[in-house]
């Protein structure tokens, strides 16, 4: 019986990861050979440690093949998620029949953080366009100036659409508004001018906090 | 045929074929992450071509191996996606 059970589990495990190589080498784009490979080699190796398990039936052995379970299928989705992202963020291309990609223009492509407002249509009718959502962070040296001083239409050649204070909104903010910290600025305009403008609204005063060397 | 037979004559072989299909994703790319989840994939072959072994040999200390090679395996995988991402 036990052998029956063994050997079952180890078809099943070996099936599997078979499939894991051969989807790997079939795929499309890395995307599609990650989610062969990391669904199916975590299913497989688990059924040939439990087949292993249930043929040495000793509880020793049973529980490190339990621990080796537990930590492949912890660890097998966190190491798939770091390396797609890896792979998302130096541009390793989707395949060309992809049809969505609902991550396009919400990542800063510098800091590889999520910071955007998502505008699904925007993309159709504006294909240069893009919208974005920046907090002002404390000790900035933007706080506390008005827009006017500030200038950012002229000076980055974006669009500040609207400002979020809280569960306030204030939108098409005129010039004698003065930006506070915590603020939350919705601003549109050029993948390259949005970068530029995020990096000013990011500087903190020399004074204050030390800026975060990774940033 | 017996457990032992089956491990030995039918799982194993097919692993190794497995090992060679992902030896030539790794070898083809054409990106580096292409390549990490073909060496991720080919450390977890090897873990489940050692837990066959095990069965075959009737050797359970390669078990503690395997548990080994898992932990061996993510942080490599783990390092790799970092020096990619920050890297490039």
């Amino acid at each position: 019986m036990r052998e029956i059970l063994s050997g079952a589990l180890l078809v099943i495990g070996t099936t599997f990861m078979f499939l894991a190589a051969v989807g790997l080498v079939r795929q499309p784009d890395i995307y599609l050979r990650m989610s062969a490979t990391s669904k199916a080699t975590s299913l497989g190796v688990g059924s040939v440690l439990l087949a292993a398990a249930i043929y040495f039936g000793d509880f020793a052995i049973t529980a490190r093949a339990m621990a080796a379970i537990v930590f492949i299928m912890i660890c097998t989705p966190v190491a798939a998620h770091m390396i797609g992202r890896a792979a998302y963020f130096t541009g390793t291309p989707l395949w060309e029949g992809t049809l969505i990609d609902e991550l396009r223009g919400q990542y800063d492509p510098r800091t590889h953080e999520l910071e955007s407002v998502s505008f699904p249509e925007l993309d159709t009718h504006l294909p240069d366009i893009e919208m974005r959502k920046f907090t002002l962070p404390v000790g900035s040296d933007l706080e506390g100036l008005t827009l006017a001083e500030i200038d950012l239409r002229r000076k980055y050649d974006i669009t500040l659409l609207a400002i979020r204070r809280g569960a306030e909104v204030i939108s098409n903010p005129g010039g004698d508004i003065a930006i506070l910290a915590g603020d939350e600025l919705v601003i549109m305009g050029h993948p390259e001018r949005l970068s530029g403008v995020r990096a000013r609204i990011r500087r903190i005063r020399k004074a204050a906090v030390p800026a975060n060397p990774d940033g | 045929m017996t457990l032992q037979s089956l491990a030995l004559f039918v799982a194993l072989p097919i692993l190794v074929l497995a090992v060679l299909l992902a030896v030539v994703r790794l070898v083809r790319g054409p990106s580096v992450p292409d390549r990490v989840v073909a060496l991720d994939l080919i450390a977890t072959l090897v873990m489940g071509i050692m837990a066959i072994y095990a069965i075959a040999t009737d050797a359970a200390v390669l078990l503690d191996l395997v548990v080994v090679l898992a932990l061996v395996s993510f942080m490599g995988t783990v390092a790799f996606a970092r020096y990619v991402e920050r890297g490039a």
